[in-house]
């Protein structure tokens, strides 16, 4: 449409210049012929032979112009000549077709002067362009007037030409635009279908890609992308529930048997045990499915963080206490490698889950005998924790995944949300949890926590 | 002593009671937060345990309305929720101290113990905790089994000393991890256990009479034989 517009807008502009150089073309020769007859006509002696001379003169002035006709035979260029005596006692001297009397009148009834001025001549369908001027000093006029016809059928055909020109343009634009349309829609058309198949059943399917960077791919490549993430969740929550399941049947099924035997066994000593034992697996129950809940939630992003200033050389060096004789009975080497006073901006309860997931992954992942290294320090307005063990390493089977949840080597021990934590309590905190292998053999998790403003001097 | 239990779960309500009765107490029940507040206004109990989940209002509500009634009895909270906000929430709005769903009777009742201690009278510190022949000297920080000096660190010195203002009691580990590491987490691993076979080993050595004992489901308990 707008294509349509404004082409059209051009070949109006294109015809209206056109118009007006033929317009002055026809004033000049007007002028100028008017000139050089007013010139005979003053040059003329006024006696018998004027009008003679002055006539021939005329006449071979309207024959300059070709004597073109239109369709339907009449001229085009019809010139006249209209020379009228100051003493009003003769008849003007005419040259031109017809009679003048028409033109007389006409001219007397509209104000001719030196600019050429359209006026219109009962009996002429066409208008007729007259120029006057004055023949020496002597206050006579002489008329020369041109036909508008010539002009009028010139401007004619261009109109006509411009208009199939315009309306060639027009269509053919539209055509272009209908088509490049119809091309994109089908593209969408293709998309729709392809995502409509790519159903619950079939998540692999991905939408084809073309080389062009236009919308069109893009969209086909964000499609495809979503389809990766949600094909991953789905992946994930299928071992999600199946680790669940696994995780939580296990130990069901130990306290449901303990209690059975408790059960049947009857008034002895060994039913407190059995009762002990199945409370000890309900316990063990009951931290996979909290650590499966805060993982929901800060997956969720709905982690409250109740943020105060807490005292991580405080923190860690309590859990290093802590952790020492567990360490110790599995023969490692415990180093602690504490910087005084990193205190950072921090949900106490997140974080120190986040560091007992820590110091419980080195208990159970590593076999006797290793060297774990524990050091904190403020870095770059962040708190720095690296744990590096000599111990195995992370198996190669889930580097790159390992935050993932249920995530875990084949050989280790444990639910596999540990590491998972860890993430998601770094991250809904702003920091980044690393892990690679150690220089020499085994693993290092280094996980950086933003520090707080109120750092102690 | 008079508490009052405000649970709408029928079977929590029911053990609890139970407990705490056993434990010598004289308990006073209701099932949502209405029959709660009008039984909390008769001002007679000096400690309150109150559920949050309640049925028709929040607990941290009801304690709000309670306090606001001029009732300055210690409340417990228990939560099957375990965001820190709630926790807050509820201490900051006059709720005292707080245990999240599942909880063993024995951690209940020592904070219900830690509760009414504080608001009576206050009371001195004692320098000296006895148990059999377990001496221990909170001054001078020593501890001895009859008249042998226990060569104990820091922290086993920690452990002892809560086992031994418990004597007699179970103690979680959930307990033991709050009062000596200043912890509330839930350790997969058996670190608390660890520290306390240590501490077995020199407390129980030498055919000593053995005083500390493992309650299996339960904790840890000092006490005679």
């Amino acid at each position: 449409m707008a294509f349509a517009l404004g082409t059209g807008l051009a070949f109006a502009i294109i015809y209206v210049l056109v118009a007006k150089t033929i317009r002055e073309r026809t004033d000049a020769w007007l002028s100028g012929e008017a000139e050089v007859l007013a010139q005979v006509s003053a040059n003329t002696p006024k006696d018998h032979l004027y009008n003679r001379i002055v006539g021939e003169v005329a006449e071979l002035a309207t024959r300059e112009l070709p004597d073109e006709r239109n369709a339907q035979g009449q001229r085009l260029n019809s010139v006249f000549f209209l020379a009228e005596h100051l003493d009003g006692t003769e008849s003007p001297l005419w040259v031109g077709p017809g009679s003048d009397d028409v033109f007389v009148k006409a001219i007397q009834g509209a104000s001719v002067g030196r600019t050429p001025r359209s006026i219109g001549v009962e009996g002429w369908p066409t208008s007729f362009r007259v120029v006057a001027r004055p023949v020496g000093m002597s206050g006579q006029l002489i008329y020369l007037g041109l036909s508008d016809r010539g002009d009028r059928y010139v401007l004619h055909i261009l109109t006509r030409r411009f208009l199939l020109l315009w309306g060639a343009t027009a269509l053919m634009g539209f055509l272009i635009s209908y088509m490049s349309a119809r091309r994109t829609l089908l593209r969408v058309d293709n998309i729709t279908e392809a995502v409509a198949r790519i159903g619950s059943e079939d998540l692999s399917g991905r939408l084809p890609e073309s080389a062009s960077r236009d919308e069109i791919s893009r969209l086909a490549e964000t499609f495809n992308l979503m389809l990766d993430r949600i094909q991953s969740s789905v992946n994930q929550l299928r071992s999600v529930t199946d680790a669940v399941a696994h995780d939580l049947r296990s130990p069901v099924t130990s306290i449901r048997g303990t209690l059975e035997s408790a059960l049947s066994n009857g008034p002895n000593d060994n039913w407190r045990d059995s009762v002990g034992e199945a409370i000890e697996h309900l316990d063990r129950l009951l931290n996979v499915l909290n650590t499966t809940l805060d993982l929901a939630e800060a997956e969720a992003g709905a982690l409250h963080l109740d943020r105060r200033p807490i005292d991580l050389t405080a923190l860690v060096e309590q859990f290093i206490n802590l952790y020492q004789p567990a360490m110790h009975d599995r023969h490692h080497e415990f180093v602690a490698d504490i910087d005084p006073h990193v205190v950072i901006d921090a949900d106490w309860s997140l974080l120190s889950r986040m560091v007992s997931n820590l110091f419980e992954n080195e208990l159970t992942h590593l076999p006797p005998n290793c060297r774990v290294h524990i050091r904190l320090r403020l870095q770059n307005e962040s708190a720095e924790l690296v744990i590096d063990d000599t111990g195995p390493g992370f198996p190669p089977e889930i580097t790159g995944r390992a935050f993932e949840r249920f995530v875990k080597g084949m050989k280790s021990p444990g639910h596999g949300l540990g590491l998972a934590f860890v993430d998601a309590v770094a991250k809904a905190h702003g920091g980044v949890v690393k892990i690679s292998d150690r220089a020499g053999g085994g693993a290092v998790i280094t996980v950086s926590l933003p520090a707080s403003v109120l750092q102690p001097a | 002593m008079r508490l009052l239990i405000v649970e709408d779960d029928v079977a929590i309500q029911s053990f609890v009671k139970r407990a705490l009765s056993e434990a010598g107490y004289q308990v006073d029940t209701a099932r949502d937060a209405e029959t709660g507040e009008l039984k909390a206004s008769e001002g007679v109990h000096d400690a309150m345990i109150i559920d949050l989940g309640l049925p028709d209002m929040d607990g941290l509500n009801l304690i709000a309305k309670c306090r606001a009634q001029g009732i300055s009895a210690p409340v417990l909270i228990l939560s099957a929720r375990r965001s820190v906000d709630e926790r807050v929430k509820g201490l900051e709005q006059g709720g005292d101290d707080y245990l999240t769903k599942p909880f063993a009777i024995a951690e209940l009742l020592a904070r219900l113990r830690n509760l009414l201690r504080r608001s009576s009278a206050p009371h001195s510190d004692p320098v000296r905790l006895e148990a059999a022949d377990l001496q221990i000297d909170l001054v001078r920080h020593e501890a001895r089994r009859g008249d042998h000096l226990l060569q104990l660190t820091a922290q086993e010195f920690s452990l002892l000393e809560y086992l031994c203002r418990n004597a007699g009691r179970v103690v979680t580990r959930s307990m033991i991890l709050d009062h000596v590491w200043s912890m509330r987490i839930d350790p997969g691993t058996n670190v608390v256990d660890v520290h306390i076979y240590r501490l077995r080993i020199k407390v129980d050595a030498d055919g000593r009479t053995p005083l500390i004992h493992t309650i299996r489901g339960a904790g840890y308990v000092l006490k005679n034989g």
